[in-house]
């Protein structure tokens, strides 16, 4: 396989890929390496924190606990679960970077995108990531299933309180709107009898998902023109059935994946493949099986997500980050938290993480987590902090460690100038910046990777 | 030629004069038809509760929901006879007696969405509580009408919803001196040394190099144009204050900026409201104080117009923690020399027909707000920002 197609392979089902990785690549055809890619994600390693300090969440919900132990043991537990959380966030982050499952956690990123959800409740969160985890390159109907059913969801979208003589709307609007099918492909009415469908989903203090019978509708709904007594898994069938599903869903697949602009023909091969059984691994292999997907107009074109371009050093580097406040401070000043997303519809991506200041920020990264760049910048404080804390942000100071620098001379000292730029840049470099490249000439190699990070063609992948 | 008119044409002529030839594009900035006038919004930041701001001490309604954390009569700075000012909001009394600043009651919007991320969002990209906009309404008029990231500037340092447009966004800098500095690293500086531009693109990677040159062509300008303006006031030593004061330097300096965004934190008083409300109010009332008079020293403050907002009001009802929650409709400031109709600009809020929530419900929607101040002082059409019409207001 061509060098410059296994680096778009792995950008795009990963975070690039090392020089080492790549040596061994080229022998093997496309189809061994796109099956290697799928083999080594087929097993689901969960994210495990320690979490007994959480148990108490297990036998009594919050609103009991708060009653028992009252507020201000409430309030401290709910802080904790809160730090909890952006320790999970960190750990994410780690295993992203880590994980030998990289296409697993690629979808995972993905899918937290597509079912978007936050969540303060450590147990359910981590619940609600596993679950994307698991259902990443399986059956999307199962997966969609799944989702529904888990505290985070039911409390994000208000399910948990949609009851038979006081429907909320919520869930079954965003599950429509933005889970399956878009706007404009339904009406008004297909929401409210979807909502019914819902009414009783609930959970139990374990998070085991619940059908309360005495809160469900059980009269005759009409869905999408189809009647009877509908409950909640029946309203997925029947959007399951809709090829529009399936269109919606590869249209999101294509963006991400393959390029932002969408070729229309390629659109319909996918959703031809994926309406006749929604099988999620079956579609990607088809994607990175194609010919298309090695169009030269679909290598180099899409924008870095911040964390993409975090992990994608991360791989080249290792341990350029390993605190949790400094990866929590990179995350807020690019503009993309996991675990915080924007709102329900999720980070729109491409040009959208591009400002003047977060491309300033995202072309200086690599002279900070490289080279001991300094950097002053304030990240903003929180809503619910009070007037010292919402200014008593701090920035961070990235010192690299001896290891980082020992870690690239011993990989990549051997590497020529040229191995090294085609692994960093897929796009064809700009003219001027080629010929600056060729002035500035670094003798080390090291130097020269991070001149290489810091040109804008690196943004993209 | 006014002196200001002098300080803005010379800036920008000097800078062309540096620049190559297609950053020009970048530097259209016409201060002819832009005009003067600046917009600086503050949002106060976690839901102000804005009964305890403006007090309505004639309702005993009020007094009955809030039995321990009302402003008692003898505690507040009486306007009309009805309502009243918290007392640290002292500072503000001779701007409202001057006839400066224009209370607006109840605004909010249909179907109000109590959290944080969420309202502060729909206020931000003047959304409907049910759609989601990925571009803030300040982005969007910076897009349109200003062409330049510098037309808009959050005094912050990174940039947030509400500069963000679809093709050019604002920018933010709380220190011009440091932005300016981060443009001159030396990848950044060298790339762009070299850069022509003869062969960008409309891809992505053009669209990077693009923004990469619009970004170090308005962190010149604006480090260029305010580095010798230094504000002649003393401020408080806080950290509003000083994005404050840095906002008045940029202002009296005559940077081409139309729209100014600062954001001050502090406001979700859910327990001990009281103390806590008070140094905030204090903070908020003093810091303002300094910048309106820093404007007027500079003769520019009869052309800017400082609006105030918060995501939400909060609850009426107090809740057990001496406290209250977070709640729909409020009040907003608008600060200006030529207010229409200063004071109050309508009804008081109705503690009687109160929303399910027990939250006050809106009279005024926030578009029509932002559809003034985009028509009458901005001189935009507010329907092409706004993405539809609102009615339009009368208090400018």
């Amino acid at each position: 396989m061509k060098d410059r197609h296994l680096i778009h392979l792995h950008w795009r089902s990963g975070f690039g890929i090392t020089p080492s990785s790549l040596n061994s690549a080229q022998l093997l055809s496309k189809q061994k390496n796109v099956n290697s890619i799928f083999d080594i994600s087929k097993k689901i390693e969960p994210i495990q924190l320690d979490l007994s300090e959480f148990n108490q969440f297990l036998k009594t919900p919050y609103k009991k606990y708060k009653n028992i132990h009252g507020e201000e043991a409430a309030k401290r537990l709910r802080q904790k679960s809160q730090r909890k959380v952006r320790e999970l966030n960190f750990e994410w982050l780690k295993k992203i970077a880590s994980s030998d499952c990289v296409l697993r956690e690629k979808m995972t990123l993905f899918w937290a995108n597509v079912f978007v959800c936050r969540d303060n409740h450590i147990l359910h969160i981590i619940q609600f990531n596993n679950t994307l985890r698991n259902h990443a390159l399986g059956d999307f109907g199962a997966f969609v299933k799944a989702v529904s059913r888990t505290p985070s969801m039911l409390k994000y979208l208000n399910n948990n309180r949609n009851v038979k003589f006081k429907p909320n709307e919520n869930f079954a609007r965003e599950l429509l709107e933005l889970f399956t099918l878009g706007l404009g492909n339904y009406s008004e009415q297909d929401i409210k009898e979807a909502a019914r469908a819902f009414t009783g989903w609930n959970f139990k203090p374990n998070g085991d998902f619940i059908l309360r019978t005495n809160k469900h509708d059980e009269n005759p709904k009409t869905f999408l023109g189809i009647s009877g007594n509908l409950g909640g898994d029946e309203v997925i069938d029947i959007i399951l059935k809709q090829r529009q599903c399936a269109e919606f869903i590869c249209k999101k697949i294509y963006t991400y994946f393959v390029n932002p602009s969408i070729d229309t023909s390629h659109l319909n091969e996918l959703t031809d493949l994926f309406y006749e059984d929604y099988n999620i691994e079956k579609l990607m292999r088809y994607i990175f099986m194609s010919d298309w997907f090695y169009d030269k107009n679909n290598i180099g074109v899409k924008i870095k997500s911040p964390v993409e371009l975090m992990v994608g050093i991360q791989k080249i580097v290792p341990s350029v980050f390993n605190k949790q406040p400094q990866v929590s401070y990179l995350q807020k000043m690019m503009g993309q938290i996991l675990l915080y997303p924007v709102n329900v519809a999720g980070w729109k991506g491409d040009r959208y993480w591009i400002d003047s200041n977060s491309l300033m920020f995202r072309l200086k990264l690599p002279s900070v987590l490289l080279n001991n760049a300094n950097i002053s910048l304030i990240p903003k404080g929180e809503f619910e902090d009070d007037f010292s804390n919402f200014y008593n942000q701090k920035s961070q100071n990235f010192k690299v460690s001896d290891q980082a620098r020992a870690y690239f001379e011993t990989h990549y000292a051997k590497l020529t100038k040229d191995e090294l730029k085609a692994i960093l840049v897929l796009p064809k470099l700009d003219q001027d910046t080629e010929e600056m490249l060729n002035i500035h000439q670094h003798q080390n190699v090291y130097q020269y990777c991070i001149q290489l990070m810091s040109i804008p063609e690196y943004q993209l992948c | 030629m006014k002196r200001r008119d002098f300080l803005v044409k010379s800036s920008l002529a000097s800078s062309l004069m540096l620049v190559p030839n297609f950053m020009k594009a970048f530097e259209s900035l016409d201060p002819a038809t832009l005009g003067y006038k600046k917009l600086v919004i503050i949002q106060l930041s976690g839901g102000n509760d804005g009964l305890n701001t403006i007090i309505p001490h004639r309702n005993d309604l009020y007094y009955k929901y809030r039995p321990s954390i009302s402003i008692p009569k003898n505690k507040l700075i009486d306007l009309n006879g009805e309502l009243g000012f918290n007392e640290n909001m002292g500072p503000l009394k001779s701007l409202y007696d001057e006839g400066y600043l224009s209370i607006i009651n109840n605004v909010g919007y249909p179907n109000p969405n109590r959290s944080h991320f969420r309202s502060t969002d729909i206020w931000q990209t003047a959304s409907s509580s049910s759609e989601y906009l990925d571009t803030g309404w300040m982005g969007r008029y910076i897009d349109l009408y200003g062409k330049n990231p510098h037309s808009g500037i959050e005094v912050d340092d990174s940039l947030s919803l509400i500069m963000k447009g679809e093709s050019m966004s604002g920018i933010a800098t709380r220190d011009a001196k440091k932005m300016f500095n981060n443009t001159k690293t030396p990848f950044f500086g060298k790339v762009l040394e070299t850069q022509t531009a003869a062969h960008l693109s409309e891809h992505n990677l053009g669209y990077l190099y693009k923004t990469m040159v619009s970004a170090k062509s308005s962190a010149n300008y604006i480090y260029e144009t305010s580095k010798t303006s230094k504000s002649v006031k003393s401020y408080p030593n806080n950290a509003f204050a000083k994005q404050l004061k840095t906002t008045a330097e940029f202002i009296n300096s005559g940077l081409a900026t139309k729209v100014y965004y600062v954001s001050m934190g502090g406001f979700d008083t859910h327990a001990g409201q009281s103390n806590r409300q008070s140094r905030l109010l204090k903070t908020y009332a003093q810091a303002i104080d300094v910048f309106i008079a820093d404007l007027e020293a500079s003769d520019s403050f009869k052309d800017t117009l400082v609006v105030t907002f918060s995501e939400f009001g909060r609850r009426v009802q107090q809740n057990a923690a001496a406290g209250t929650d977070h709640g729909a409709a409020n009040n907003l400031f608008i600060i200006g020399k030529n207010l229409k109709k200063p004071g109050f600009y309508n009804s008081n809020p109705d503690l009687v027909n109160l929303d399910d929530n027990g939250d006050l419900k809106y009279t005024v929607d926030f578009r029509s707000v932002y559809a003034t101040l985009l028509d009458q002082w901005l001189d935009a059409s507010h329907s092409k920002i706004l993405g539809k019409s609102f009615k339009t207001l009368n208090f400018i």
